[in-house]
């Protein structure tokens, strides 16, 4: 009988697909072998179409009992080897953080698509709001970096899958695809590869020859870097003899209590010594930008339109975007708005978390314009008139 | 009875102490439980029926919850490979296991609080799915870890540290739990039976389906010490259980055989632990293998 691997990719060629089927196939491009999840609008259709293919490649869909057994059950599913994931939203989201936490302490890979509702509480439940990317920052007790995704189309939620599983099995923190309720309903065409192209570009599960070796991140004697080595896989010999979520070396052993800051410090630098590998970065037009936009996900869509009609006008104004959100590329930031007259960061929430971000590496001078949308799309123009306020 | 009877200067070598993972690390068997916990002999029977069995450690993953015998991994075996993970947890974690990896049999250590507490609806769902694994409850009737408050199985009338007065709530009861929810082998032993512990674990190891093995099992410190054997009811003089003898002879007397249960009232069996096999069915289908079924159609055309 088939292993089933021949289901594993759709024939290449443009389809019209829904945002979450886009990633729901990325993800199974990527060779996903086990999803647990909780049917939670708007990010249903993932578990949805995961139910009926993941079964045609070997794989495994379950619909759990709530959030809590989902997030634990893919924990489960990637510790024996599985890449795993999970779908979901906000409210979701906040169940499933203790598990986050201890996943990112013991380093097992796996990665959450989080389809963003309006909140807080249930909210509106079928339009966006990008409310968790700051709960995504600080999804768990526990000092720990994450790396985000932000895409902005159907076809980028298929190809930003697809490097999320990457980063997952390269960087073992968890990884998180910051979708929302438009997002992930909207039907756009995707150009789906060949598969020959595809398999190039993904990083399988696979042990190491030599099983005795690190199963953790540690820090080289002699050069001081941080080394990480491939995921352990329970049931193998590659499998430290006793997982546990608490401060450990590199081969999973207990590290006295006084140690903890080092623990701390493996934990965080290990994402941040590679910030610049990490970090994706996109730019427009930004060559004699007097104003910068930075934004991330939909409203850079709008933003793109805005740069344009106002370029139209006369008005030198470029974008900075952010295809990852976190780690936050704070010395890249930090070039780009060198010399700029303002900042504007339209993003789909009243607080501004980017925004913040901003404020902080930038210098004070520059002034930073917010505009927040909650519930609806940025209009192009509502970001135009934000170029022009600060142009005059 | 002089000290030294009581603890001879030369000490026979423990016969598991190989095997452990405690006498691994450090050349002697080191448990960080409290004098008269039930724990440590749990953790060596785990370890025995390993080694009689020769368990492959490759496929018998071992997820510990979170409670006081989270520490039971320094006794175990050497070989198992062992995961503590979170509190209530563990039977949710073992379902994406055994699913990614259907050529497993997770065993799951899981305390009362932890799985009827905190973690009841992991545990409904694992016995509904029949899910090919050994979910052992240990019931001490009561939170040790966090240091005595009362648990969902703390019996009437007993003192915790949040049930100051009494426990006055109608405690839950595993085995009904895992009856009504489906799992295929349920028994309850007690500490006090050992022989019957291996017994009912190599049963559950041949068993294809859930197995759920409650064992009851004392708390000195934080239920012994505060509590009457005769657990408050009036009438009867009690006496306290500050050891680990005492309450090993109140859980013996405690615990009713289902045989004899079956020809006592409600009333004489209040507060008591019927103990023995209360369901075998191995006919039961079984989870991973519907879902490979489910895979079989999938794949058809493929
Ligand atoms: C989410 C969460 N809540 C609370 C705790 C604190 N906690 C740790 S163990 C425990 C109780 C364990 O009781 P039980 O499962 O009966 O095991 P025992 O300690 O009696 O062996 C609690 C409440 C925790 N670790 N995690
Ligand atoms: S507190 Fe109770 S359960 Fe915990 S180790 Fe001590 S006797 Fe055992």
């Amino acid at each position: 009988m088939s292993n089933g691997n021949g289901k594993r990719f759709l024939k290449p060629g443009k389809y019209l697909m829904m945002g979450n089927v886009a990633m729901a196939e990325g993800a199974l491009s990527s060779g996903l072998k086990f999803f647990g999840g909780y049917p939670i609008t708007p990010s249903t259709e993932v578990i949805e179409h995961l139910a009926k293919r993941l079964p045609e490649v070997g794989g495994c869909c379950m619909q759990m009992e709530d959030e809590l057994a989902s997030i634990n059950a893919v924990m489960g599913a990637s510790l024996v080897g599985a890449k795993a994931m999970t779908a979901t939203s906000g409210p979701g989201l906040s169940l499933m953080t203790e598990t986050i936490s201890m996943a990112a302490n013991i380093e097992i890979p796996f990665v959450f698509c989080d389809v963003q509702r309006c909140g807080p509480g249930t909210g509106f439940v079928t339009v966006p709001h990008h409310n968790d990317v700051g709960l995504t920052r600080f999804a768990g007790n526990g000092e720990f970096e994450v790396i985000a995704f932000a895409p902005m189309s159907c076809q980028e939620l298929f190809d930003l899958t697809i490097t999320a599983f990457n980063y997952a099995e390269t960087y073992r923190c968890p990884i998180f695809i910051l979708s929302d309720a438009y997002l992930g309903h909207i039907h756009e065409v995707v150009n789906i590869p060949p598969k020959e192209e595809i398999l190039k570009r993904v990083i399988d599960r696979t042990i190491p020859e030599d099983t005795k070796g690190a199963k953790f991140t540690y820090e080289d004697i002699n050069t001081h870097k941080l080394m990480i080595p491939k995921p352990y896989i329970v049931g193998t010999e590659f499998c430290p003899p006793l997982i546990i979520h608490l401060p450990h070396n590199q081969d999973g052993v207990l590290m006295p209590e006084e140690n903890s800051l080092r623990f701390m410090k493996i934990m965080i630098d290990k994402i941040r010594d590679n910030i610049d590998k990490i970090s994706l970065t996109e730019e427009y037009k930004l060559d004699d930008a007097e104003i910068i936009i930075i934004s991330y996900g939909l409203p850079v869509r709008a933003s793109y339109r805005a740069v344009d009609l106002a370029r139209k006008k006369g008005i030198k104004v470029g974008i900075f975007r952010l295809i990852t959100v976190w780690p936050f590329p704070k010395e890249k930031v930090k070039k780009v708005v060198v010399g700029a007259k303002a900042i504007i960061v339209p993003e789909m929430n009243y607080t501004g978390v980017i925004a913040e971000q901003v404020e902080r590496v930038t210098d004070l001078n520059i002034p930073i314009i917010k505009v927040p949308k909650v519930a609806t799309l940025h209009h192009p123009d509502d970001i135009l008139k934000a170029i022009e306020e600060v142009a005059k | 009875m002089s000290d030294d009877i009581r603890y001879p200067s030369e000490k026979p070598e423990h016969p598991y102490l190989d095997s452990s993972f405690s006498g691994m690390l450090l050349g002697t068997l080191v448990s960080r439980f409290c004098a008269g916990c039930g724990y440590g002999s749990i953790g060596q029977l785990y370890t025995r029926v390993f080694e009689d069995e020769k368990l492959d450690p490759n496929l018998y993953p071992l997820v510990i919850g979170i409670g006081c015998y989270s520490q039971i991994f320094f006794l175990v075996h050497k070989n198992a490979q062992k995961m503590l993970t979170l509190h209530g947890r563990a039977p949710a974690i073992a379902t994406g296991m055994k699913m990614a990896n259907p050529k497993m049999k997770p065993i799951i250590f899981s305390g009362d609080g932890d799985c009827l507490g905190i973690g009841g609806n992991h545990f409904i769902h694992l016995c509904r799915r029949n899910l090919d694994c050994i979910l052992f409850i240990f019931n001490n009737s009561i939170y040790g870890m966090t240091g005595g408050q009362a648990a969902p199985t703390t019996l009437y009338g007993a003192i915790s540290t949040t049930t100051p007065y009494k426990m006055f709530e109608p405690r839950s009861d595993g085995v009904e739990l895992a009856l009504a929810a489906g799992a295929s082998y349920v028994a309850r032993t007690t500490i006090a039976h050992p022989r019957t512990l291996m017994k009912y674990f190599k049963k559950a190891l041949k068993h294809k389906g859930t197995s759920v093995i409650e064992v009851i099992t004392p708390c000195v410190t934080y239920f012994g010490r505060k509590n009457l054997d005769n657990l408050g009811s009036e009438g009867e003089p009690g006496e306290i259980m500050d050891t680990g003898g005492k309450m090993f002879e109140w859980i013996k007397k405690n615990s009713i055989h289902i045989n004899q249960a079956k020809f006592m009232s409600k009333e004489e069996l209040f507060n008591k632990y019927i103990i023995g096999e209360f369901r075998y069915n191995p006919s039961k289908s079984e989870y991973s293998e519907e879902y490979k079924k489910i895979q079989n159609i999938a794949m058809k055309g493929d």
